[in-house]
């Protein structure tokens, strides 16, 4: 058999294997829920919240083309809203998660408008300074609102007896780890559905280019406020949720800093590829806390490196190095070497009777030049 | 009327300072199209260098000019070496190269240099004791002074360095071949390359240039606050890189007038509102967020900043 084997797109081969994928990651989330220790749901949860929010950051800037530095202040807002409303309004968490997605997206919206105008270095200086701001903004108004300068309880949730869960220690770990990775795989259905769509078509094509796209009839406008909504929307969900696993929130913990861990994450899995951010964010998050935990004992590493706090240093020079070995991120390498292998061959377009009709006509026209 | 001075006069000596990075992020965004995020760590890493220096028994002077040169170096280095490759691939690559230049130097600095994460004192290049200011008006009585508005000579000799420092660059953007070669890679790269200009070795001048700028007005913002940590610059980056898209991101007139005016907005809104009723939600720490909402209301009405050259796309 020649290499690659081509797989027919919708083929029962083709089925086959995303059905293995889904059923791999589902036993896999599945032995987590029945074996986790506290400890490592609670790092999964964390890695799940990053992965959501780099889904988010994947929307507007891998497949819509507008840089946004500023997603720590929306997870931040998702975050702190739902923490407030929960604590000192007494909503119930769960209609704290609407606010925290509905109040984003409008600061997404609303953030959207200058985006119009703006573009490339000027748009990623607007949402820098939206990050930088927010922490002071949120700081201000806790102290004036709760007398407490910097923190903010989290929601407390308890596991609801439907889920057969007790309110013990565990068992919450366990509740909120899956709904991080509920949450999770509802963001990447969104961004997938929204990609295969109509709208994720125009929206690719805004990225490469604004003025053509406008010409064959995209919105521009609605598309990319839109987009910087939605985007905002889910990283405001991915706030809920850690609102929902840390028992208090500081204004120090969504700052531009974790806005870099964002994009890093993002390139680190590949921007506009699908999987991408989720696979970035995992690797980011687990090589981190690896190297948090070991590379403090690494007395082989060359001078000032040895036994200090590398792991931003390493991290920083992996994704540089990605730039020139992996350009596409850790999923397109993936899949440039999977294509040796297996090609998933597009279905053959089906011809529509209006066809011929187009053909001839453009013949014609070219007979005429 | 005293006070508004005095807080003019305290915000030119920090608007000097951004408007120096600003320049450096300027001279690098004409020749390439990016705007330089690695630009305020680069500054950073080099002025832990002056510290080094210094600590080791040479003048502050001698030290700068030595870490100015050696960053001139450097940035060439990083423009040939990391950037220039990016730019090959794709202009998002040029992003993430920069992103992560900009979180490797700062953890770097922090590797390197002990007790960075803390703080450390950093020397002032001018005279800065208690007694060491000029005072313009005011009311004396036989040897005590009071009233009148303080200028330090600290503040002074920033402005000053920094003003002579932006004509030299002036004079060197229109008077020297080099700086002709430069204007001409920022208006056409092809049709400088066609006239024989190596557009290579100017995009490595310009980030050479621009890392020197840095680490001069990374010593002397230290030298003010008189403490040197690892999120000084990035501060200092946010401002000059707002102080630039103000000026407009290609014009280096723009972004001497965006920084300056920038400090002293800061400076103003910094102290002004104590006695107003919004004053509990705009204070020190929030200057900064006042400074760019004006600049965001700039941008809306001229989106290209207030200098800067709209450019005309061909379809």
């Amino acid at each position: 058999m020649t290499l690659p084997i081509a797989i027919k797109s919708g083929s029962t081969a083709h089925q086959l294997t995303r059905v293995a994928a889904i059923a791999a990651i589902a036993a896999v989330v599945y032995n987590f829920y029945l074996n986790g220790k506290p400890s490592t749901l609670g790092s999964l949860t964390e890695a799940c919240i990053l992965a959501t929010t780099a889904v988010a950051l994947n929307l507007l800037l891998g497949f819509n083309g507008q840089i946004s530095i500023g997603h720590s202040a929306f997870v931040g807002l998702g975050g702190f809203a739902s923490g407030y409303a929960v604590n000192q309004l007494h909503w119930n968490p769960y209609a704290s998660f609407l606010l925290a997605v509905i109040l984003c997206f409008v600061i997404g919206l609303v953030l959207g408008l200058p985006a119009l105008r703006l573009k490339g270095p000027y748009l990623a200086l607007v949402t820098l300074a939206v990050a930088f701001v927010f922490p002071t903004i949120a700081g201000k108004f806790l102290d004036r609102k709760l007398k407490r300068a910097t923190k903010i309880n989290g929601l407390r949730l308890k596991p609801p007896t439907w889920t057969g869960l007790k309110p013990t220690r565990t068992d919450t770990a366990v509740f909120i780890y899956l709904l991080a990775v509920v949450l999770l795989v509802v963001a990447y259905v969104i961004v997938r559905n929204l990609r295969t769509s109509r709208i994720g078509r125009s929206l690719v094509a805004v990225r490469d280019n604004e003025t053509a796209a406008a010409v064959m009839g995209v919105n521009l406008r609605f598309t990319k406020t839109i987009t910087f909504g939605v985007s905002a929307a889910i990283a405001g969900a991915a706030g809920w949720v850690s609102a929902a696993y840390f028992s208090t929130m500081t204004v120090a913990s969504f700052t531009v800093r974790d806005s870099i861990v964002y994009l890093l994450a993002l390139f680190l899995g590949g921007a506009a590829t699908l999987t991408g951010p989720i696979v970035g964010a995992f690797v980011y998050y687990f090589l981190n806390k690896y190297l948090l935990d070991h590379a403090k004992n690494w007395t082989w590493l060359p001078g000032p490196l040895a036994g200090g706090p590398v792991a931003p240093f390493l991290l920083g020079v992996l994704v540089i190095s990605f730039v020139f070995v992996a350009p596409f991120g850790l999923v397109g390498f993936v899949k440039a070497q999977g294509r040796r292998f297996f090609v998933i061959a597009p279905r053959p377009l089906e011809l529509a009777a209006t066809t011929p009709q187009l053909v001839e006509h453009s013949t014609a026209a070219a007979d005429e030049t | 009327m005293t006070d508004f001075l005095q807080y003019v006069i305290n915000g030119l000596a920090k608007g000097s300072v951004y408007s120096l990075l600003a320049l450096g992020l300027v001279v690098i965004y004409r020749g390439t199209g990016h705007l330089n995020f690695a630009q305020g760590e680069m500054a950073l890493f080099a002025t832990f260098g002056t510290l080094w220096m210094y600590s080791q028994g040479l003048q502050l002077w001698a030290a700068l000019i030595i870490t100015a040169l050696l960053s001139f170096l450097g940035g060439g280095v990083i423009e040939f070496g990391l950037m220039r490759p990016a730019g090959k691939k794709s202009p998002l690559a040029v992003v993430v190269v920069a992103i992560g230049l900009f979180q490797g130097l700062n953890a770097l600095s922090g590797l390197v240099y002990k007790g960075s994460a803390d703080g450390l004192h950093f020397p002032s290049l001018f005279p800065n004791g208690t007694n060491d200011f000029y005072r313009i008006g005011g009311t004396c009585k036989g040897s005590v002074c009071t009233g009148g508005v303080v200028w330090r000579y600290q503040d002074i000799g920033t402005l000053v360095t920094v003003l002579v420092l932006t004509a030299l660059l002036f004079l060197l953007f229109q008077k020297t071949k080099v700086g002709l070669a430069m204007r001409m890679v920022a208006n056409n790269p092809d049709s400088a390359k066609l006239v024989g200009v190596s557009t290579n070795r100017i995009l490595m001048m310009s980030w050479g240039l621009s890392s020197a700028v840095g680490v001069v007005g990374g010593t002397v913002f230290a030298g003010i606050t008189a403490n040197i940590n690892l999120f000084l610059m990035f501060q200092v980056f946010l401002l000059a890189s707002a102080a630039a898209t103000l000026g407009g991101l290609d014009s280096p007139g723009g972004a001497v007038i965006g920084g300056l005016s920038l400090g002293v907005v800061e400076s103003l809104v910094e102290n002004y509102p104590k006695h107003w009723w919004f004053g509990d939600y705009i204070g020190q720490s929030t200057a900064i967020a006042v400074a760019f909402v004006i600049i965001l209301a700039v941008l809306l009405v001229k989106p290209s900043g207030l200098f800067g050259s709209s450019r005309v796309e061909r379809v």
